[in-house]
């Protein structure tokens, strides 16, 4: 069976001399030859990446050593600013000129620290759209099943980490754009607490509700890429100057006493959610009580308005920002579905985004009334498994599913997705766990103790071992 | 429940104020689309949250303060 290296294994295995960071950025760039063409995650390969695993392979035999991510290969959604690569946001509209020649706060940290930049990966276009074969961009496909979707909007990086093309990568969060593609690709994925990641160079959806975050295989390797990310930066006026922790110290601990919130109320009993992905969630909950923690049911009351809150600030938002884009002659050049979805917030009055902000506040005491209640709640991430790519662009669809990621941008609260199982066609389950603000750590703990006892996280999808079994042939 | 073509008269003039250069197809689908729209917006107005105050920060200090966060009232100086 063919077996993926989380960035904990890599890391060790590095320092060990057992191998080098030449070693795994070969390894990575065969898989994005042997598999990309089908699954579409790269926009572009870096073609310094051999230059800079030879660079971290002189420091790390010197002892210069940069962290656990040092010389480790890793992907960053097309949407941050990098000096050495343009940046598209998977769009024709964004300007050329655009991070043109600087890197964003969150490429700085993670070239800093050591990490093997092996390229820009696709995304839906802008963080909203669904993929469009009119636009020349790859078109994403679920690594599980390639009829269906991969989610979005950080697509790419989902995949590339599914298959094992990057060890890690770096992913936006506005509705559920990190939390989503973990969830359908089957790895681990963090929305952190809004403000924790400075967001300074990064293409905006919703001005305030985006996030940055960590993707990666495993708790334990989302809580190495937050280390490096985490922390204030002036040039983001909505970065917290909240003190970050080191969020690997303590994440073994265990969760002996955590209190568990089950908001059966909309995220259990919603009528799209499917049986099999609630049963797989109420196992991750068992087994969470196995390890020590106690579990409640709860709820977090007019949670579906929460959505529509969340929805209508951000198409405003975004609408905002697109604008002079969307009004002129460009208006064809975005995608059929970003135009659609973005354009609609032109339907919708200045007081129904005043509006959504008054709900806001209400829904954000009723959240803190409960998280003084309960340590975390546990929800499925999506309500369903991926569904067909054919059926995801559609723009009637989108008002009438329900949605368990946005509520916690609305509330800014962090919320780590889980690999939970998988159902009878093979397809990834996904469990989420959210707790307070800046409870990073938390959370991070709550997914560590889960995955020490289960190996979801670590399954690869066929597509990467019929690859690897043709290589061999 | 308003007549079709009230929809589209509403639709119409939103699309045009924001200068939205839809063609045929998507008109009809933005007006396909406005009924939910406009219902979501619609749940957002409820006696539960009548007298709150809305999430908007508006910090005037913010551009002054430096990378360090201390004030710098007096950049020139």
């Amino acid at each position: 069976m063919t077996e993926l290296l989380t960035i904990e294994e890599a890391s060790d295995a590095l320092r060990s001399g057992q191998v080098t960071s030449i070693d795994l950025t070969e390894s990575s760039l065969s898989r994005i030859e042997a598999v990309d063409e089908r699954v579409g995650a790269f926009i572009a390969v870096n073609d310094s990446a051999r230059i800079q695993a030879q660079r971290a392979d002189v420091e790390l035999t010197a002892k210069m050593d940069r962290g656990p991510l040092h010389g480790i290969p890793f992907g960053l959604k097309d949407i941050l600013a990098t000096s050495d690569q343009p940046t598209t946001a998977n769009s024709l509209v964004l300007d050329t000129a655009w991070g043109d020649g600087y890197d964003s706060v969150v490429t700085e940290r993670v070239r800093n620290a050591g990490a093997i930049i092996m390229g820009k990966l696709v995304m839906s276009e802008f963080a909203i759209g669904t993929p469009d074969s009119e636009k020349p961009f790859p078109i994403p496909r679920n690594p599980w099943d390639l009829e269906r979707s991969p989610a979005g909007s950080s697509s790419g990086t989902g995949i590339a980490i599914s298959t094992g093309m990057v060890l890690g990568g770096i992913g936006t969060d506005t509705g559920g754009s990190v939390r989503s593609p973990a969830s359908w690709n089957g790895h681990t994925g963090l929305k952190v607490t809004f403000g924790r990641v400075p967001k300074w160079g990064c293409v905006p959806l919703g001005y305030s509700l985006d996030s940055i975050g960590p993707m990666a295989r495993s708790a334990w390797d989302c809580g190495a890429i937050l280390n490096v990310i985490a922390g204030y930066d002036s040039r983001d006026i909505t970065a917290s100057r909240e003190p970050t922790v080191d969020y690997l110290d303590g994440i073994k601990d265990g969760i002996s006493g955590l209190r568990i919130g089950i908001p059966v109320p909309y995220f259990f009993d919603h009528p799209e959610v499917a049986t099999d992905q609630r049963v797989a969630v109420e196992k991750v909950i068992q087994q969470l009580e196995a390890l020590g923690a106690n579990a409640r049911q709860v709820e977090l009351p007019h949670s579906d308005i929460a959505k529509e809150a969340n929805t209508i600030t951000m198409l405003s938002e975004a609408f905002a920002y697109h604008h002079p884009d969307m009004g002129s002659a460009r208006w064809s050049e975005y995608g059929r579905n970003t135009r659609m979805t973005i354009g609609s917030a032109s339907l919708f009055a200045a007081s129904d985004y005043v509006q959504a902000q008054r709900f806001r506040s209400w829904y954000t005491r009723e959240a803190a009334k409960l998280m003084n209640e309960v340590d975390v709640l546990v929800t499925p991430t999506h309500p369903t498994t991926a569904t067909l790519s054919a059926e995801m662009g559609d723009p009637l669809r989108r008002p009438k599913q329900p949605s368990f990621t946005g509520p916690f941008n609305l509330l800014g609260y962090p919320a780590l997705a889980l690999p939970a199982g998988f159902s009878s066609s093979g397809l990834p389950f996904s469990a989420q766990i959210i707790g307070a603000p800046f409870s990073e750590a938390l959370l991070l703990r709550a997914g560590y103790a889960y995955q020490q006892t289960t190996d979801w996280h670590l399954r690869v999808p066929p597509i990467v071992t019929a690859g690897e079994n043709n290589a061999d042939n | 429940m308003s007549h079709p073509d009230d929809t589209e008269n509403t639709v119409r003039t939103f699309l045009e104020a924001a200068g939205i250069p839809a063609s045929t197809d998507e008109f009809e689908m933005f007006v396909a689309m406005y009924p939910d729209l406009r219902a979501a917006a619609d749940k957002l107005y409820n006696e539960k949250w009548r007298y709150e105050e809305p999430v908007l920060q508006f910090t005037p200090l913010a551009p002054l303060r430096n990378s360090r966060g201390n004030l710098e009232l007096n950049s020139e100086g």
